[in-house]
């Protein structure tokens, strides 16, 4: 590897600074598992990388007002899946850091890398879509929030503007019959870049019938099937009236139509559309099973309603 | 840009003087000459390089590939290598496994895997089949076809329950 | 001492029932293994003075070097060394000189070395790279082996009629074909009019790299005298040494190759690749130790991969199953060098017809310059690439013609005194015996599981046989040296290379069984040419057999010395004497004596004189009975040494939706002759059948235009302990080679010949469609099964 410098920035506002001052030749370093492997490969040639995991907040996970929950962006994968407030709502969200790559590398890959790295394959981007989460920057005018769908941009792009660096993903509560589930099929059967993933998830709004259509919410989001991460808006709004099994294919062949996938040395586009419907089909099912399973379980909602 | 660190390695504490852009891999095998840990891939995909390390401040040891972490970042972090698995001529019942079982063939991806299996019995002592595969996936070995590891860590995990008991 | 192989396979020197062989001692290396003290060339401690070389590839397939400038490279401060072709023009290759160390005139490979730097750290070597200019004039490419081999293609070799090759190797000048092999026996007009089924299929097999976990990696010295030693992780130091000596017009005991512990090879560590420009780098480096380590990157690509393969296969069979005739065209893409190739093209040439007995057969392998990585020697050597689709074509004519295609195998399969396709007589052979065994664990005839109609998700299995021989020239040679210690252990010395298969354990085995001693007492060295005796290469999967021989000879040499000396001194017949757990015993007066009162200082006779002395044995081996074939028509009264056959079962799990295939269980059952250790030999099946499995869903170099696209692991896959099967059962066959040590023949590389087919016809047998190039893709599969939905110009199936 090609020298650069290695730099602990006191705070936010010097971090920035370095930022800004480096002009795109001093990156942000969190995990380096993208960083490494692209300045080895000598596609990037940083000058310097500013250590940003040390600064406050970054690696912490803490509720925030109303319900909402923030995770700092250096936290690790195995961090993120690991914690019990994650845990207790966000499920959607463990089994998609779970499934990046090993059990050693997620104790490096941060979730805020993933979403820096603007990869279209990135695996946190459908679950953090479908969650509706904010991210958080900062940067030389200070601090802004914006959507995480506005945050990618497109393959490698993020909203990001010199001196502004990634510093937490707020996410919006998740009421507790919230279901969610991510599907990825890779080449191996495990820790492989997908060729497709798609999460699914469902906000009931009642759990007393969840499988009932038009109320709450059904939000499905696509990776590596266009420049960036994609909700399938109309298969979405297809299962807010009908979960039917024709209305899950139905559904299911929506979310294909929504992918913009591209041949490239992992699959072709014909596949991966085929396979946004399968893994669509599955997931909305296993939702749907996991709903019933829980309203099975609930003590008094019976077949009453 | 050089960094003085201090950390230690299987107990042993250490000063250096390490550049920015080395790893913690070229760390323990250049300059420290701890050469069990192996160089298979220097992108994190292989897990020849692991090694356990237990951050500033953190309550436990967790495994790494040490081609991904930046050496001026070990300040101050303790660290465990293939070298410091066995206790006093001692093998651990991983390294015993391996050896009964027939679970290393050239050898190279070994110290990467017995380093990631300790890490998995250290927080899942009893592991299913699919929760070890799943703890090594992240840990290539072209020769054994895996099988006879598998078997190994589940004979290391009997052992080391015996030994609770 | 005799050269003759030993006529007494099942016994040992004393005439007893051997004791170690056939039993299990646990790998002699284990424990340095376990715990990180194993060294590996890389671990090697050179010093501040170490120099770390670096190579400048070629970024194009195909040109004439106009000009290369390294003055810039060489004025860079740290920069010591920068050679290039103009430094070393010779000519090298094991089989065929087509290669030089460094391009000359024209490269012909994208990742060819064109120069070399060595410089005081990778950092300044890196950037010397940056500093040479080379300028080149792009030339047409070939990226097709069957194009290559028409007229209409560009030269790759213009002066292939000049170059030096081994007597068994055809090139055909003017043309791209650089070895043709053909088999010509019996009436092809008669063969297929006997059939009732004739059927002709296309197989294509693409370029695949080894992987071993160790990257390519050498250090080469220079001393006062000339000297130069060789630090290498290699599994040929001697075909190292003598191939660099030759390039380089020094002479052998000039280079001195040292090889410790190797991290895998398969193949790809045979014969030389980086390591003539490490001793190019050398020679200019004063003294300096220069250290070569490939990239994974360059490992992908730069050292050896597997040659890809076109396979067209025709094939008569009558109603009841019997093959009647075989007409085989192999386009082997050799790669921009075939220097090794040629031999696998031959190798697959006189395997042809597969494990089967064929009376009417012509095949003809074509090794083919194209502009792609070099095609070399990896586990299978060939065998894998044509068995994977003789043994679906197999399959798919048994189901056509309304057979079990396992009846159909055993019908076919040769049998002791069969005819082989070049003539030989087939030798002994458990491979019907194999067949069934691997049928009868996978549960062939058991009825399937009941189908849940609900999943998509559906169960099968499948079957492939297979045989390979040893590939090498008719008369590689092996020695061994056993020297006893003071303390009456032995130290074997070996030019074989453990490279994890567990050549030491088995060496240690046979040590200990010709002498009488205990594996424990047993120390094997590590290669080092300036002290271990001559092993031609470690390929081939021969060292049990050839090396063993030689080990097992030098033991019973040791042994034999031993006896002499104490029936001197004791006045017995030696025929009275044996070795027992290292102790002489007398039979007659049943006295014992350790060996270490008499392995290094003899005994004293009655008399008080001394007889005998430190004891080293000898031992070497070389076959002797290899004939050469006609080049016409491939015949001859013995192609090869002897063929190791085998078969593989598989079941798996197709997922219908997204094609993903599940290898649920590998059944593996080879005629190993006799297993000197069964149960490293079953650790050679598991990890031989995972490793085809994996190459079988896996993986391809993806090359566009000669550029490889997935040179790393993220974008080549390798399986994974979570892709490896739920299940192995490794099965042991054992039908004595004649000449072998106890019977003993390889099986180092067989493993992964016949798993791919298997895999395919289970797929096949699962979801009815034939997948007729590797990797067998989930996405392959669903295409086949949705056809109006696939891309057939991105999946071609
Ligand atoms: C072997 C291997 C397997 C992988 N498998 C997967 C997988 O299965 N799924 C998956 O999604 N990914 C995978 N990845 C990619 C990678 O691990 C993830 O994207 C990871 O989450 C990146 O996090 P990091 O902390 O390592 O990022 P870094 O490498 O530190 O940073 C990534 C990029 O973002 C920039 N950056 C970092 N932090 C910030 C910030 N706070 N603000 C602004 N910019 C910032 C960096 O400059 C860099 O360009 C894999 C990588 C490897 C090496
Ligand atoms: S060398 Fe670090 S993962 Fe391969
Ligand atoms: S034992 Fe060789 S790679 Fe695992």
């Amino acid at each position: 590897m090609q020298p650069f410098d290695y730099l602990i920035p006191g705070d936010h506002a010097e971090a920035s600074a370095l930022l800004a001052a480096g002009n795109g030749r001093v990156r942000p370093f969190m995990g380096g598992t993208d960083l490494l492997i692209r300045t080895r490969g000598g596609f990037v040639r940083p000058q310097a990388v500013v250590d940003l995991k040390g600064l406050p907040g970054m690696k912490e996970i803490r509720p925030g007002d109303d319900g909402w929950l923030i995770i700092g962006a250096a936290c690790t994968m195995n961090q993120v899946a690991m914690h019990p407030l994650v845990q207790a709502r966000y499920d959607l969200l463990v089994q998609a850091c779970n499934s990046v790559a090993s059990y050693q590398l997620r104790n490096r890959a941060t979730i805020g890398g993933n979403c820096c790295n603007a990869s279209p394959a990135a695996d946190t981007a459908p679950a953090l879509y479908c969650l509706e989460a904010v991210a958080e920057i900062y940067g030389p005018q200070g601090i802004r929030r914006i959507p995480i769908a506005q945050f990618f941009v497109g393959p490698g792009k993020t909203a990001l503007r010199s001196g502004e660096f990634l510093t937490s993903l707020h996410l919006p509560p998740s009421p507790q019959d919230a279901r969610g589930v991510f599907n990825k099929l890779g080449r191996t059967k495990m820790g492989d870049i997908s060729v497709v993933s798609v999460a699914v998830y469902r906000r009931s709004g009642r759990l007393a019938d969840p499988t009932a259509p038009a109320t709450g919410e059904w939000r499905i989001a696509l990776g590596a099937v266009g420049p960036t991460p994609l909700r399938a808006a109309e298969a979405e709004a297809a299962l807010m009236q009908d979960t039917s099994p024709a209305g899950i294919r139905v559904a299911a062949a929506l979310a294909a139509a929504a992918a913009r996938p591209i041949d490239d040395i992992r699959a072709s586009a014909a596949y991966r559309r085929a396979m946004v419907a399968v893994l669509a089909r599955r997931g909305i099912e296993a939702v749907l099973a996991d709903l019933s399973a829980a309203r099975a379980q609930l003590p008094a909602a019976g077949g009453a309603s | 840009m050089n960094h003085t660190l201090h950390f230690t390695v299987n107990g042993e504490p250490y000063e250096i003087v390490a550049a920015s852009h080395h790893t913690l891999l070229q760390v323990l095998r250049e300059q420290l000459a701890l050469t069990g840990t192996k160089n298979g891939c220097e992108a994190g995909e292989c897990g020849a390089c692991a090694v356990l390390i237990r951050w500033p401040g953190a309550d436990r040891f967790e495994p790494v590939n040490s081609c991904m972490v930046l050496a001026p970042e070990v300040a101050g972090a303790e660290i465990v290598t293939i070298e410091g698995l066995a206790h006093d001529d001692q093998l651990d019942p991983l390294q015993e496994a391996f050896i009964v079982t027939g679970a290393t063939q050239c050898g190279f991806c070994t110290p990467g895997i017995l380093i990631n299996a300790r890490a998995l019995l250290d927080r899942n002592p009893d592991p299913s089949d699919a929760e070890i595969r799943a703890a090594l996936v992240g840990n290539l070995c072209r020769c054994t076809g895996y099988i006879r590891i598998l078997d190994a860590v589940k004979m290391a995990a009997r052992t080391r329950k015996e030994a609770l008991r | 001492m005799s050269q003759a192989p030993h006529h007494k396979p099942q016994l040992s020197a004393s005439g007893r029932k051997p004791s170690l062989i056939g039993t299990s001692p646990l790998r002699i290396e284990g424990r340095a293994k376990v715990t990180g003290a194993a060294t590996y060339v890389d671990d090697m401690p050179f010093g501040p003075a170490l120099l770390h070389g670096m190579i400048k590839r070629s970024p194009i397939a195909h040109g004439l070097i106009k000009r290369i400038d390294v003055s810039k490279a060489r004025a860079l401060p740290g920069v010591r060394v920068v050679v290039t072709g103009q430094d070393f023009p010779g000519y090298t290759g094991l089989y065929l000189k087509d290669r030089r160390i460094f391009a000359l005139d024209r490269v012909r490979y994208v990742g060819e070395a064109v120069a070399a730097v060595a410089a005081d750290t990778p950092e300044i070597a890196q950037r010397a790279l940056d500093l040479i200019e080379v300028e080149y004039e792009p030339l047409p490419g070939v990226f097709d082996p069957e194009f290559g081999a028409s007229p209409a293609a560009p030269l790759v070799h213009p002066d292939l009629g000049n170059y030096e090759c081994a007597p068994f190797i055809f090139p055909q000048p003017g043309t791209n074909i650089s070895n043709w092999f053909k088999v010509r026996k019996g009436n092809m007009a008669q063969g297929w009019a006997a059939a009732d089924l004739i059927y002709e299929h296309r197989y294509q097999v693409p370029h695949i790299q080894h992987v071993p976990l160790e990257p390519h990696v050498c250090v080469a010295q220079q001393d006062v005298n000339g000297k130069i030693t060789l630090w290498s992780s290699s599994q040929s130091p001697f075909a190292q040494r003598n191939l660099i000596a030759k390039a380089l017009n020094i002479g052998h005991s000039q280079l001195r190759v040292i090889t410790p512990y190797v991290g895998g090879g398969f193949g790809s560590k045979a014969g030389v690749s980086i390591e003539g420009a490490a001793v190019a780098l050398a020679m200019h480096a004063r003294g300096r130790p220069v250290k070569l380590r490939m990239t994974r990157e360059e490992e992908f690509y730069t050292t050896f991969v597997r040659q890809g393969l076109v396979a067209y296969i025709k094939m008569g069979m009558t109603k009841d199953g019997r093959i009647t005739a075989v007409e085989n065209r192999f386009y082997w893409d050799g790669g921009a060098y075939t220097e090794y190739g040629v031999n696998i093209t031959r190798a697959a040439g006189y395997s042809g017809s597969g494990p089967y007995f064929v009376p009417n057969i012509h095949v003809d392998s074509y090794c083919v310059y194209t502009n792609h990585p070099i095609g070399g020697p990896m586990r299978g050597f060939g065998m894998a690439e044509i068995h994977f689709g003789i043994e679906q074509h197999i399959d798919q004519m048994a189901l056509q013609l309304g057979l079990d295609p396992v009846q159909v195998r055993l019908l076919n399969c040769l049998k002791d005194g069969q005819e082989t396709l070049t003539g030989m007589i087939m030798h002994p052979t458990g491979l019907s015996q194999c067949i069934r065994k691997a049928a009868e664990a996978i549960g062939w005839n058991a009825a399937p599981p009941p189908q849940d109609e609900k999943s998509h998700k559906r169960r099968g299995k499948g079957l492939a046989a297979m045989w390979k021989a040893p590939a090498m020239p008719p008369n590689p040679g092996s020695s061994a040296v056993v020297r006893l210690n003071e303390d009456g252990t032995a130290t074997v010395s070996i030019g074989g290379v453990d490279i994890g298969q567990g050549a030491m354990t088995a060496m240690a085995q046979l040590a200990a069984e010709g002498l009488g001693i205990r594996v424990e007492d047993v120390r094997v060295n590590t290669v080092d040419t300036d002290y271990s005796p001559y092993e031609w290469q470690t390929v081939a999967s021969r060292l049990t057999w050839s090396m063993g021989n030689a080990v097992l000879q030098a033991a019973e040499n040791a042994r034999h010395q031993i006896l002499q000396t104490v029936a001197e001194a004791w006045g017995e017949d030696i025929n009275d004497l044996d070795i027992v757990d290292g102790q002489v015993v007398s039979y007659r007066t049943e006295e014992a004596r350790p060996l270490r009162d008499l392995v290094i200082y003899g005994l004293q006779r009655p008399d008080g004189t001394w007889v005998g002395g430190p004891v080293v044995g000898q031992g070497r081996f070389m076959p002797e009975y290899v004939t050469p074939l006609d080049p016409e028509t491939g015949q001859g009264p013995r192609a090869v040494v002897h063929f190791t056959t085998g078969c593989q079962a598989v079941e798996v799990e197709v997922d219908e939706e997204t094609g993903e295939v599940t290898v649920l269980k590998i059944v593996s059952a080879y005629d190993v002759g006799r297993a000197i250790n069964p149960e490293m030999v079953r650790t050679q099946m598991e990890g031989g059948a995972v490793q085809g499995m994996s190459t079988a869903l896996l993986e391809q170099i993806i090359l566009k235009d000669g550029v490889p696209a997935n040179p790393n692991f993220t974008d080549y896959r390798i399986a994974t302990a979570v892709d490896a099967p739920l299940e192995t059962e490794n099965i042991i066959v054992e039908v004595p080679q004649d000449d072998g040590p106890f019977g003993a023949r390889g099986v180092g590389e067989h493993p992964m010949v016949p798993t791919a087919p298997a895999i395919a016809n289970a797929v096949y047998n699962t979801v009815g469609v034939r997948i007729s190039s590797l990797p067998i893709t989930g996405e392959k599969i669903w295409a086949a099964l949705h056809p109006q939905e696939a891309d057939p110009a991105m999946t071609p199936v």
